[in-house]
């Protein structure tokens, strides 16, 4: 009988378990086996090879290093909490945004690449989160849904249907 | 409820003074609300203005200022960019959809774009809806036909078949015409509530027909001028358009995207993502639009303290009047509340007065104003928020008629029936 309570127990338990969002990090959207960026730091003895490093540095700057970055499979349809700040695509007549890409920093640092793809997250919300500044962080809350990137013209990357959307405070 | 007859009473005897009163009242809650509904209401129309674009690309400027001239038709573009550099991203396998637009002619007052067919197939706006046609077709390839907007054609009374002349430049009474090359309409828009209403369409072709025999600025004069007819035989590819909107495959590629175009080694152009761009505009306007709410609010403090001065004036005015009441038996709370009565009625008056004064003001100026600004003021019901303001005047009135209440109060106890004027 214990043990009947028990499996009831479990039986309502999960569900419940389960529909508390899991909180995730930017930093475990990468796959732990990508291979990390090792700047280039060997110094330059060779002068025959000034031209090269000369026309690196003239060349067009920063562009997004990985256009189609490794994803983690295994986030796929995991209901997760994510912080990060909102780029708004489409903004509705209440002035809502209902269609943004929420990336792990603001603005439009132009000293280094955009994120690559498996740092923005694509968020549809049909109720939308009305935006007063676009360097106020946001909690989104909702399922994952991850893409892998197969070819350029692909949806690669992260996508989710946002159930919550409010306001990232410092932890105290 | 005989107390509110007898405040009513009293009143009537001064009415001329309380007219004024509450008209001063009803003109600060009009101005009141009519800022607060023109704020919400531009606010409601640019964001409907634009949906579904990824990426706005131009010549390299503000990111503001390349979203108000190529989507809203406020100003003017600071440079062109090349027809080349357009074709080099419409070509990139990111991009699903490209419309190129060509501006700054204009027909009375109404600006000009230059675009393609693309236009009609992927523009959006309001919730991903696209633009239709009431009536006639999109242009084809003849290079001198027009598309007009819904309030153009009105407002001018064109109809299908019709020929005008655009003016080169965008001033409303134009000197420089372009009337050796008239235009024929094909085709009139469905009203959208946004500046499609107030363009009107041309091919790419046609603008470049307009400006074929143009030379160092000015229009060609005797033999160098290139007949309509001419024109329609040459090559009208563009050398050059104004601004292009981009549609992504994936709307994960936009930074990439984006940043591909700042970094053009072509030529120097900006391209930017709509929404970001118009919560920047938003997070400058706001400035203006908090200077001028406080100012409405101050508007309707200075009606209110108005209403005070009025009712303190009267009061020794009518110690005869409390006396008499007093005499007959009222309490001096019953006084006090008379006069309390006396300033919500005067304000309730001046707030439905407001109102009315409100939703007069737009019906009269309605048509003026979509047709002047693109903005589309409805006769809608007052929102929360603006029942919320009333009624915070109505309680500011409450607690300013407390202050005469109060001293009505004193004088009433201290009078008795013994004044001496």
């Amino acid at each position: 009988m214990p043990r009947a309570v028990l499996a009831l127990l479990l039986l309502v338990a999960l569900p419940v378990w389960a529909a508390a969002p899991k909180d995730l990090t930017w930093s475990e959207m990468i796959p732990p086996d990508a291979a990390p960026e090792v700047p280039n730091m060997t110094p330059l003895h060779d002068m025959s090879k000034m031209s090269d490093a000369l026309s690196a540095e003239s060349a067009p700057a920063a562009k997004q290093d990985m256009p189609n970055a490794p994803v983690v499979q295994s986030l796929d349809g995991q209901n997760i909490r994510l912080p990060g700040y909102i780029v708004p695509l489409e903004v509705n007549e209440e002035g809502r945004t209902t269609d943004f890409l929420l990336v792990p920093y603001f603005g439009a640092c132009i000293h280094v690449p955009p994120p690559p793809s498996n740092q923005i997250v694509h968020v549809k919300s049909e109720l939308g989160v009305k935006l007063d500044e676009l360097y106020q962080p946001y909690w989104v809350e909702g399922p994952l849904q991850v893409k892998a990137s197969s070819s350029e013209l692909a949806d690669a990357g992260y996508q989710m249907a946002a159930d919550k959307i409010y306001v990232y405070e410092l932890p105290e | 409820m005989y107390l509110f007859r007898l405040a009513m009473a009293s009143l009537a005897n001064r009415r001329f003074t309380a007219l004024l009163t509450a008209f001063a009242i009803a003109l600060s809650v009009c101005l009141l609300l009519a800022v607060e509904r023109v704020r919400t209401e531009a606010k409601a129309s640019f964001a409907s203005t634009i949906s579904g674009t990824d990426l706005i690309v131009g010549a390299r400027s503000g990111s503001v200022n390349l979203l108000l001239y190529s989507v809203f038709r406020i100003g003017n573009a600071t440079n062109n960019i090349r027809w080349d550099s357009f074709e080099h991203f419409a070509s990139n396998p990111k991009v699903k959809w490209a419309i190129p637009m060509s501006l700054g002619d204009s027909h009375r007052g109404y600006r000009v774009m230059g675009t393609t067919e693309a236009y009609f197939e992927h523009y959006q706006y309001g919730r991903q809806q696209h633009l239709e046609l009431a009536d006639g077709r999109a242009f084809a390839t003849d290079p001198f036909e027009v598309v007009l907007g819904a309030e153009v054609a009105e407002a001018l009374h064109y109809k299908l078949g019709d020929q005008l002349v655009l003016a080169h430049g965008v001033a409303a009474i134009s000197l420089v015409k372009h009337d050796d090359k008239p235009f024929t309409v094909v085709g009139i828009l469905k009203r959208t509530g946004t500046p499609v209403d107030r363009t009107l369409h041309i091919s790419l072709g046609g603008m470049e027909a307009i400006h074929i025999d143009w030379h160092n600025g000015v229009p060609a004069r005797g033999n160098g001028r290139i007949s309509a007819d001419q024109a329609r035989n040459m090559d009208l590819t563009p050398q050059a358009i104004t601004a292009f909107m981009l549609g992504l495959n994936s709307k994960i590629s936009t930074f990439a995207l984006q940043r591909e175009i700042n970094e053009f080694r072509g030529e120097p152009m900006l391209a930017i993502l709509p929404g970001v761009a118009l919560q920047e505009l938003w997070s400058l306007m706001s400035t203006a639009e908090k200077a001028l709410f406080v100012v409405s609010l101050f508007v309707v403090l200075t009606g209110l303290i108005g209403m005070l001065t009025a009712i303190l004036t009267s009061l020794n005015e009518r110690r005869r009047e409390m006396a008499i009441l007093r005499s007959v038996g009222a309490r001096p709370w019953h006084i006090a509340s008379l006069l309390v009565l006396e300033a919500f009625a005067l304000a309730l008056t001046g707030v439905i007065a407001g109102l009315a004064l409100l939703y007069i003001c737009i019906a009269a100026a309605q048509g003026y104003v979509q047709a002047n600004y693109g903005l589309y003021l409805p006769l809608a019901w007052p929102s929360e928020y603006e029942w919320t303001l009333l009624g915070g005047i109505l309680a500011a009135a409450l607690l300013m008629g407390s202050v005469p209440a109060w001293r009505a109060y004193r004088q009433s106890l201290a009078d008795g029936l013994s004044i001496r004027l």
